[in-house]
């Protein structure tokens, strides 16, 4: 097995309880939304029309005239793409500035290992934990439509799950940049997550006044969102996947040439 | 060709000091003690050798290699033990073990269960469950199951007991036999007289010397103490070339003494001397030496 390979499966190994700890409470509540969805759905209707137009417009709230929509409102407009982009900068941090500070850096750095296949296994059990999670949590989203009867598509659903995950990725990249200058979890993730929720709230700007649209550009959650209805667009998910690559190995860089200090 | 050899080596920290103009060489085969107190730069020499720090200025080559362009390649030929070794606290030592032999393409694990034997290291337990000391034991383990050429071990005794700190220099100097150089960076001066061929002692970021343990002890002053019949020849003492430091109290005279004894006993002979003590000082009075700055110069 190569170093990368080995370095991946040790870190996933690591990091396996995260797969119950987050994959399932985010499938359970997604579970229960769609499960619960038949018995709400005519109120649902009357309450969405007396809904502003912006607020449905920013929240991707539609008509909820379907379970995919209300899935995606509920769940897949806020919930899931924040937690798991905060779960991508917790696994990736804790590949480099939690190694630093359990001491594992300095083991893994005796052997003949140069830093960037560190960060490359990094990021890539980091990829593959994401994937992990959100999987389980879609397969948790369509148990509970089997069992509320709710009549969920499968691909509509995969597809929607399957959006956040080059989203995520992106915040894994941006962790790897931020441990080129930081070897402090609290400050690598904080300020991750501060730029993951400051992306969020431009993009919501961008949607509720439509004179200051422009300024989605400037966040990834402008190329988010639709999936669900219209599958996936391979460019965005290609193209966000691509950043996200770039930016770790700008990353890998940025620690390749950094001090390790004790 | 030496194991380590640095020059002028430096890191500096911004304003705060790290080490400076840091020149020393360790061959193959030898035993180096890096001797200093907490916050002296032994650290950061250590990690600027492997690779952890880039140096300021000046240059450290390991087997003949430049210690960053060349780093992989080095630390494919050493074992390294970190100061407060951790890993991970679910990870137990045999995973971490596994997984650095895979690292480093060795087959099988050496001699880790021989080890693990020797140490009496538990292998199996979480190290986040393991006291320091015996987390200290994976750590070593870590360092030497794969027979490395050149041992970098930062104060590696910390948090081992009496019988095993007994075994760890039991150990320093079979890998010394093996052919291995070992450099260790220590406050505990007794395991440094014990296996050390040569020390070094870094204060304030310089090193300030570097010899042999017998050369450092053969060239500090002892301390005499003589007692004659008649004290009247006791001042002429002081006057001998080597002597210093005289103090009289009725028969009885102390003063320091470097060099060759022969001037001090034929400045006796002669008379009758009624007690005569020679004192060499212990490795921690010439480090307190060299601390207080009574000795110094720039290290050979």
């Amino acid at each position: 097995m190569s170093q990368i390979g080995a370095l991946t499966v040790a870190h996933l190994s690591s990091r396996r309880r995260s797969l119950l700890s987050w994959g399932l409470p985010l499938g359970l509540m997604s579970g229960f939304v769609v499960a619960i969805y038949p018995s709400i759905e005519a109120a649902l209707s009357k309450a969405v029309q007396s809904y502003p137009s912006g607020l449905k417009e920013a929240f991707g709230i539609g008509q909820l005239s379907s379970v995919e929509q209300y899935l995606q409102a509920e769940m897949l407009s806020l919930i899931v793409p924040l937690s798991v982009g905060y779960l991508a900068v917790r696994a990736v941090a804790s590949g480099l500035s939690g190694a630093a500070e359990e001491g594992r850096l300095d083991v893994l750095l005796s052997a003949p290992l140069a830093r960037w296949r560190l960060v490359a296994a990094g990021f890539a059990a980091t990829a593959v934990e994401l994937a992990a999670v959100l999987a389980l949590a879609a397969v948790l989203t369509m148990l509970g439509s089997v069992i509320g009867g709710a009549g969920l598509s499968a691909g509509r659903a995969a597809a929607g799950f399957a959006e956040v995950w080059p989203l995520a990725l992106l915040f894994a990249g941006l962790g790897v940049i931020a441990s080129g200058f930081s070897l402090r979890t609290a400050v690598v993730t904080g300020s991750v997550a501060g730029v993951l929720v400051a992306m969020y709230v431009i993009d919501l700007i961008g949607k509720l006044d439509p004179s200051v649209s422009g300024v989605r550009y400037a966040s990834v959650f402008k190329y988010y969102g639709k999936a669900i209805d219209n599958g996936i667009d391979p460019l965005a998910f290609v193209g966000i996947t691509a950043v996200a690559t770039a930016l770790a190995a700008l990353g890998a860089l940025l620690f390749e040439r950094r001090d390790l200090p004790a | 060709m030496a194991v380590i050899e640095t020059e002028r080596l430096t890191k500096s920290y911004g304003q705060a000091r790290g080490i400076e103009d840091v020149t020393f060489a360790v061959g193959a085969g030898e035993v180096f003690g890096f001797l200093g107190p907490n916050g002296a730069g032994k650290t950061t020499t250590i990690r600027t050798l492997l690779d952890l720090l880039h140096p300021t200025r000046g240059s450290a080559r390991l087997f003949g290699l430049d210690s960053h362009r060349d780093s992989v390649a080095i630390r494919a030929r050493l074992g390294n033990l970190p100061g407060d070794f951790g890993y991970g606290k679910d990870t137990t030592g045999r995973e971490a073990i596994a997984l650095l032999a895979r690292l480093r393409g060795v087959s099988g694990r050496g001699r880790t269960e021989s080890l693990a034997e020797r140490f009496r290291a538990d292998l199996d337990r979480p190290l986040g469950q393991l006291s320091r000391g015996n987390r200290q034991k994976v750590g070593l383990i870590l360092a030497v199951f794969h027979e490395p050429e050149l041992l970098i071990l930062d104060e590696p005794t910390g948090g081992l007991d009496p019988l095993m700190q007994e075994e760890f220099l039991a150990l320093v100097l079979e890998e010394r036999q093996r052919g291995a150089a070992v450099f260790f960076s220590s406050h505990e001066l007794d395991e440094v007289e014990r296996v050390c061929d040569r020390v070094g002692i870094v204060r304030d970021g310089r090193l300030i010397a570097v010899e042999r343990i017998a050369e450092l002890r053969g060239n500090a002053r002892r301390k005499v103490v003589v007692e004659l019949d008649d004290p009247a020849g006791l001042p002429a003492l002081g006057e001998i070339p080597g002597a210093a430091d005289l103090e009289l109290s009725g028969a009885r005279a102390s003063l320091s003494f470097a060099g060759e004894l022969h001037p001090l006993l034929a400045a006796l002979a002669g008379r009758r001397v009624l007690d005569l003590e020679v004192t060499r000082p212990t490795l921690e009075e010439l480090f307190l030496t060299y601390y207080r700055g009574d000795a110094g110069g720039d290290a050979a």
